[in-house]
């Protein structure tokens, strides 16, 4: 009993020199086979050591945004560089933020940048219609918007992501904010009336499209890129780009600083490498064809995704949809 | 001849692991869950319980939670048909293969309920209730095929021989059924306990208009709701919501205990085998059946990603897979072994502290049976995150500072994963100190030898083969374990965590290819134990 009890103690001895002496901590929202990359590049250049925590899909991506709302009482996190910008918003909206206004991000839109400095979004996935070409081989027959939804012509043949997390909770948000209350209560109606697949993630809405389960299904561009790169017969719509179309919502990753985060200065550094141009270069060319913000950055290598001017994008309040997430995500809950 | 309580010195240290161990249960169960529960009862700073009026106040709340109690039950019948029919067939009948395929009932514990789940989804289509209800049963049927197992080896074959000749078949069948009723039924509870606490399957197989949710799954989304809440209401939720989940669970654990108390100590002779006559080969129906369903048919798509199925641009190949196994050891080889190494340091761990518990427990003081369960009933993302506010911030940064970053380094991720799996460590080991006769402790006081060398000498050899394949269960969830890898800094580093992150992003080569390393690890020491001990685990009840 006693050499068990001595040989534990020793092992968990050990494995408290596991936890390494790491001079920036990073929170990352974004998939890890790409981010990974990124941030070895930060490493070589700075010669700083950077301690990575990734996010789950398993936690719905707020997984992260959670530890730094549990950990605020000693902050643990550096910089955050979340996937989608909503929840980030609301970081900063709740005094968990602290504002840094980082040269590298001159060249964003100021759209996608806090007036205060506390977030700013780079590198964006854009919410589109993945289409399966075997089903619907005429383009011309192909859904053109968010309201093909709740068309009967489609019933049960299309889908989209069940909207209580990730970034279909921030566009359901952002739309309800858009259509006004009793307009988007009758889409949310539509939704039921029309049959349509209420699935667990946007992968899983691409994947059913994919294996041509569904004629089509509202995804992020990521996950379309993911079902091209595999060989499926998958077409892409930029949704909400006819006559009076409210236009394609761009979801940018973003970038902030921790309140009181334990080193500020490398935090400073990583946040500068990470909104460079070189990086949303990178993340163009990565699996996950992410779309640059700055106009002068080379886009995703695949065509079918549209550049920022190309398109349409839909106009929508940040602060809005953020300040209303967890009244919205309540609702959804008790529909979806 | 030496005092039979020993010097002070050997009396002290005899207690060391007691203490120790309720040292363990203090920091690492009792804070943490404080730590959650504690500013739910307060209301603008004075004490109050009005928060947890609202629990099931609202009709979805009911309704979430009826739906958790049918699944369970639905889980659990399931669990008892395949599972029980599965230990009466490799126990008590000439079934052909029935040595090998008994220990095999614990496989379809080897795989994580999601990736059954996905498994399924890849080549039909599977959701809904029923599907839930189907695939979680198989899931957990390994606790009814394990316990069942147990209770037909415990009964006496002279017995039922009598009553054979006493009252016939039909009535020796029925004292069969009596005798190993207790451990079928705590089989089932325990399927039950799973079946409510999970979230993942329900929410994967469902599709096309949501018309049910479970309470678990309500439970996780309240979670997620706290990063955005701002109000003590939205950040206490979670918490007041989690307790109908914990009365359930304590509940279906207090009846088990309950029934298994009843079982016999399983010092018998064993039954005379039932020769099934022409149903011998067609019977094997009902164990392929089980172990297809829960094994096979996940290992094969694990297999056929890892081969490349999920993929148009290339056909099926071993080129493939074997490019896959590649990848998934580059990413993530340093991964596999440091789930390996947690998962032996929280069996080892959890070993050290569960036998203290087991013995103050079947010896002393029952109650402490119910009380270790609480870390299994509480969801795993509370107790995980009382680890986060227990364990970081100001109120233990002069300690920190002065020894070293508990927090930040891998000993949280072992003390957590022990303190979640410490009701089984507990419960199985508390069992089996039970069918040792005490009569042996006490004979034990008279043996020339002191507390310590007691403890080593007499008191744990029996114990050990229950100490092997508890080992093997603690090691096998220990690999599988989510939920707390989640939330803390360094789950980063657990393989479980990156597998559900390359499935979701489209790396099903790679993540299939990651599973079936994960199963590999996870059937390696029973496997092994088989085949060193040249018998089966068969203390695990």
């Amino acid at each position: 009993m006693r050499s068990l009890a001595t040989c534990c103690l020793s092992s968990l001895l050990l494995l408290t020199a596991c936890g390494g002496s790491a001079q920036v901590s990073l929170y990352v929202a974004l998939d890890q086979e790409h981010s990974e990359a990124i941030v070895r590049r930060f490493e070589q250049q700075t010669g700083l050591s950077v301690k990575t925590r990734f996010d789950t899909e398993a936690s719905k991506t707020v997984g992260l945004v959670s530890a730094i709302v549990e950990e605020a009482a000693r902050p643990r996190c550096d910089v955050f560089w979340n996937n989608e910008l909503a929840q980030t918003v609301r970081l900063a909206q709740n005094g968990l933020l602290q504002a840094y206004v980082s040269p590298s991000a001159a060249a964003i839109p100021s759209q996608w940048k806090d007036p205060q400095g506390l977030w700013a979004g780079f590198a964006a996935r854009a919410r589109v219609l993945i289409v399966n070409k075997d089903l619907l081989p005429d383009p011309g027959e192909w859904p053109k918007g968010t309201m093909d939804l709740v068309d009967p012509k489609w019933k049960g043949r299309c889908g989209v992501a069940r909207p209580l997390t990730g970034t279909t909770l921030t566009h359901f948000t952002a739309l309800s904010l858009l259509l006004g209350e009793e307009r988007f209560g009758k889409f949310v109606d539509g939704l039921f009336a029309n049959d349509v697949a209420l699935l667990q993630s946007n992968g899983a809405t691409m994947r059913q499209v994919a294996e041509g389960k569904l004629a089509w299904a509202f995804t992020d561009t990521d996950d379309y890129h993911v079902a091209v790169t595999k060989g499926h017969r998958v077409g892409v719509v930029f949704p909400d780009q006819g006559e009076g179309g409210f236009g394609t919502m761009l979801i940018p990753n973003s970038v902030a600083m921790v309140k009181d985060c334990p080193h500020p200065d490398d935090a400073r550094r990583l946040i500068d490498f990470l909104l460079a141009e070189n990086t949303e270069a990178l993340l163009a060319a990565a699996k996950s064809a992410q779309i640059p913000l700055r106009a002068g950055v080379q886009g995703p290598n695949d065509a079918t995704i549209l550049g920022v001017g190309a398109f349409r994008a839909m106009a929508w309040d940040i602060a809005g949809t953020a300040a209303n997430l967890d009244k919205m995500s309540a609702a959804f809950a008790s529909r979806f | 001849m030496p005092s039979p309580h020993g010097s002070p010195t050997e009396r002290l240290l005899a207690r060391l692991p007691l203490a120790l161990a309720l040292l363990f249960a203090a920091l690492f169960v009792a804070a943490p869950l404080l730590a959650m529960v504690l500013p739910t009862l307060s209301v603008d700073g004075s004490f109050s319980l009005a928060r947890y009026a609202t629990i099931l106040a609202s009709e979805q709340d009911r309704a979430e939670l009826l739906n958790s109690v049918e699944l369970g039950l639905g889980a659990a019948a399931v669990a008892v048909l395949l599972g029980g029919g599965h230990a009466w067939l490799t126990h008590r009948t000439d079934l052909p293969g029935g040595r090998w395929l008994a220990p095999l009932g614990v496989a379809p514990l080897a795989v994580p309920p999601i990736l059954v789940a996905m498994g399924f989804a890849d080549f039909t289509t599977v959701s809904g209730f029923w599907a839930c209800v189907v695939l979680l049963g198989c899931c957990y049927a390994p606790f009814v095929a394990v316990l069942a197992g147990r209770g037909l080896r415990s009964i006496d074959g002279r017995t039922y021989e009598a009553a054979l000749l006493c009252r016939g078949r039909a009535g020796a069948e029925r004292m069969l059924l009596r005798g190993a009723l207790p451990e079928l039924l705590a089989g089932a509870f325990l399927a039950f306990l799973f079946a409510i606490s999970e979230h993942g399957v329900p929410e994967f197989l469902t599709v096309k208009g949501k018309t049910w949710h479970t309470y678990a799954e309500g439970v996780f989304r309240r979670w997620t709701r706290r990063a955005t809440g701002v109000t003590e209401d939205q950040l206490a939720s979670p918490v007041v919501a989690a307790l109908p989940l914990l009365l359930l669970a304590a509940i279906a654990l207090a009846i088990v205990l309950r029934v298994r108390a009843r079982a016999s100590d399983g010092t018998a002779t064993p039954l005379p085998v039932r020769p099934l006559g022409h149903w011998r080969w067609p019977a094997l129906l009902l164990p392929a059946t089980y172990l297809t369903v829960g094994a096979v048919v996940p290992v094969v798509i694990m297999g056929l990603w890892a081969a490349g199925s999920t993929q148009r641009n290339e056909p099926i190949s071993f080129a493939i897979m074997r490019r896959s196994f590649q990848h998934a050891l580059e990413q993530a080889g340093g991964d596999l072994w440091f789930t390996i190494l947690n998962a032996l340091l929280t069996t080892v761990l959890l070993l050290a502290v569960a036998v203290p518990l087991a013995r103050l427990a079947a010896r002393r003081f029952g109650w402490v049976d119910h009380l270790a369960v609480i870390p299994l009933a509480t969801p795993a993302v509370l107790l995980t995150i009382g680890f986060v506010h227990a364990f970081n911030g100001p109120h233990v940064a002069a300690l920190y500072d002065a020894t070293f970053d508990f927090y930040d380094s891998h000993a949280i991720l072992v003390t957590a994963y022990a303190a979640r799996l410490l009701p089984f460590g507990v419960l199985l080991l508390s069992s089996a100190v039970r069918r040792i006769p005490k009569s042996q402790e006490e004979a034990a006081l008279f043996a020339d030898r002191g507390p310590l060398a007691r403890g080593l000498r007499i008191h744990l050899p029996p114990l050990l083969p229950a100490l092997a394949s508890l080992a093997c269960l603690l090691f096998v969830l220990a690999l599988r374990e989510l939920d707390t890898a989640v939330v803390l800094p360094s789950g980063n580093d657990t393989i479980v965590r990156r597998l559900s992150n390359v499935v979701h992003f489209g790396g099903e080569d790679v993540g299939g290819a990651l599973a079936l390393l994960l199963l590999l690890v996870a059937v390696l020491p029973p496997v092994l134990g088989t085949l060193l001990r040249g018998r089966r685990l068969d203390s695990l009840s």
